[in-house]
């Protein structure tokens, strides 16, 4: 059967024994025809089998590795590559490692560690939290009453 | 910022002149390496909240996750387009990644405009590639219709913003978003200043868009190619929520008559939506009414004009971007396989695909905000922020949370579970270039879990 729908005739036949490639036969089946459902029509009928990846011979025929990234194995695997490599090497691992590492915006962080240090140490020491009189009342200049 | 756009326009020659076999991969390493250098914007150097390199350009907290949440769509649409464009004319393929190149300098223009007006001609300016990108790379006839829909209804409702716009100008003297926050709250006591107000936020709210005005949304995402989807989903609706607490700032302070009925709105379109994705047949459809109802929800964060509700919105926008993005190119590899978006024809893929079916499932779980991704976070703190604002809004956002869970799971069970129809007879395998696309978009929804400060807005 897949000789019948294949483009790559002379492709198939190497690969043709080899019980693990392809795509994968769920059902025996004979196809109904209509390959998708009615919501679909094609652009350029015609053309449909070799357009939008609407074909129906597998890219596995002709590369076992194929990757989904080119028809050509050689544009396939480096595309593939540079894909990984930059997307996951570069743009997760080095630009996840920058945003870890990014410095701490507005002492946020270290306000947080210094109030929590605080506390413990003050809670340690038996006090309150916080003085009644955050502010030094002796060093507080207010106007005088009569003053208007 | 031009550390970004230079080598974005500098996309357009790789696109036109590197060689027809390495197109997809030059365009592909050129983006990611934009998107890693796009982080940079999150190295945050000023205090005052701005941080310019200069007068027309500039980034703030607010902006920030936006702008790299649209550099970090670009490589993700390549790499999702890659096998259904790659088979057409050479010519068609470079106009195609142009026009998505030129929708990201759009939108990296819009988020970090400083002119409001500026910021007007680039939101108009992404309608361009986007309505191309529709009408001539759908699939069905009908995406002309779509496109119609997304035209009008957007331009109708920003027509009036650039006339509130002028009179803004008029009025204050300036449309810069560094100044403008300074000025004295209005008080709207006339029918005038009240239309403008309104003026100022329907736009916005088509955009959004906010239920009642959302038509153009399922139409446009149904009909677009996975690149549309995507590009609509992530960012494109995120530029209304964007617009909006860019106007907000302005439009305080928050009056019954004017904030009341959208906050209704928005809220009961939670509902609405949430109960028309529990009957949809239509993959796609399904996860565009999903985005309306999750808009919905960041609609109601903002209209509040609370601290928490502005951040929840944002945490929400950008998550939701991730996770829908993620959910259309699981939908499009379904759809590549099977032809069809009908959720019937295309059951019980787990036997087949159980791969997939782990990626469907942690997309549902972050549509569905499963703790302790950034989902949950920004709605938890908009639904707070309503509650605290009004008791009765927990019905709905409840009632909402609790259909978008049923949804989820609908749209799990029903792709993935059951048996396999007899139609189906030979599905290609999954590609390495399918996972990479749906683990770079799930990892950064993961990472944000660790550093959810990134995306705290004005909060931080």
């Amino acid at each position: 059967m897949l000789a019948r729908l294949s483009r790559f005739g002379p492709a198939l036949t190497r690969f043709r024994t080899n019980p693990a490639f392809g795509a994968r036969f769920v059902s025996q089946s004979p196809p109904s025809g209509a390959a998708g459902s009615a919501t679909v029509s094609d652009l350029q009928p015609s053309r449909a089998k070799e357009s939008h990846g609407h074909a129906e011979v597998s890219a596995f025929e002709k590369n076992r590795d194929y990757h989904g990234f080119s028809q050509d194995p050689v544009v396939d695997e480096w595309n593939m590559r540079m894909a990984f490599f930059f997307g996951i090497s570069m743009a997760i691992v080095v630009g996840g490692t920058f945003i870890h590492y990014l410095p701490d915006h507005g002492m946020r962080q270290w306000a947080r560690r210094e109030a929590e240090r605080l506390i413990t140490q003050r809670e340690a020491a038996g006090l309150p939290l916080m003085e009644e009189n955050y502010y030094d009342p002796s060093k507080i200049v207010l106007p005088g009453a009569g003053e208007e | 910022m031009l550390k970004i756009l230079i080598p974005t326009l500098m996309l357009f020659p790789t696109i036109w002149f590197s060689p027809a076999k390495w197109l997809w991969t030059t365009s592909i390493a050129q983006s990611l390496v934009i998107a890693l250098a796009s982080l940079s914007w999150l190295k945050w150097s000023s205090e005052t909240g701005w941080s310019s390199s200069n007068l027309y350009l500039a980034t703030d907290p607010l902006s920030t996750p936006l702008l790299v949440l649209t550099c970090w769509l670009l490589p993700l649409m390549v790499l999702a387009s890659q096998n259904h464009i790659s088979p057409e004319p050479l010519n068609r393929q470079r106009t195609y990644i142009s026009l998505l190149v030129s929708l990201q300098m759009f939108l990296i223009l819009a988020f970090g405009a400083t002119e409001i007006i500026m910021f007007y001609i680039m939101f108009e300016a992404t309608l361009l590639p986007t309505l191309i990108i529709i009408t001539r790379w759908g699939n069905q006839t009908e995406r002309l219709n779509a496109g119609t829909y997304f035209l009008f209804y957007t331009l109708a409702g920003s027509l009036p913003l650039l006339v509130a716009l002028l009179l803004l100008q008029n009025d204050s003297g300036t449309l810069s978003m560094f100044t403008l926050q300074y000025t004295q709250p209005m008080h709207l006591l006339t029918w005038g200043n009240k239309l403008w107000w309104a003026a100022c936020l329907l736009a916005f709210l088509v955009k959004m868009p906010v239920y009642g005005v959302h038509l153009w949304l399922p139409k446009a995402h149904v009909e677009a190619p996975i690149a549309g989807s995507m590009i609509l989903a992530a960012v494109l609706l995120k530029l209304g929520g964007y617009g909006m607490m860019r106007m907000m700032v302005m439009l305080d302070p928050l009056t019954k008559e004017l904030a009341y009925p959208f906050i209704v709105l928005a809220l009961w379109g939670i509902i609405m939506t949430g109960s028309i994705c529990l009957r949809q047949t239509d993959l796609k459809s399904l996860i565009a009414y999903s985005s309306v109802g999750h808009m919905g929800l960041v609609a109601g964060g903002i209209l509040i004009q609370t601290p928490w509700g502005f951040t929840g919105a944002i945490i929400l926008m950008i998550a939701h971007g991730l996770a829908s993005s993620a959910l259309f190119c699981l939908a499009n590899t379904s759809y590549e396989r099977t032809h069809s978006r009908t959720m019937l024809l295309a059951r019980g893929m787990q036997m087949i695909l159980p791969l997939m079916t782990t990626w469907w499932f942690v997309a549902s779980l972050a549509n569905l905000a499963l703790p302790p991704l950034p989902n949950l976070m920004g709605e938890l703190m908009i639904i707070t922020s309503m509650f605290n604002w009004s008791h009765w809004t927990l019905l709905l956002t409840g009632l909402g949370t609790l259909i978008t869970a049923s949804y989820s799971l609908y749209l799990f069970l029903m792709t993935q579970r059951g048996p396999l129809p007899s139609h189906i007879i030979a599905l290609e395998p999954t590609h390495t270039r399918e996972h990479l696309l749906i683990t770079l978009h799930l990892i950064p929804i993961i990472l944000l879990i660790l550093k959810p400060e990134l995306m705290w807005g004005w909060c931080f």
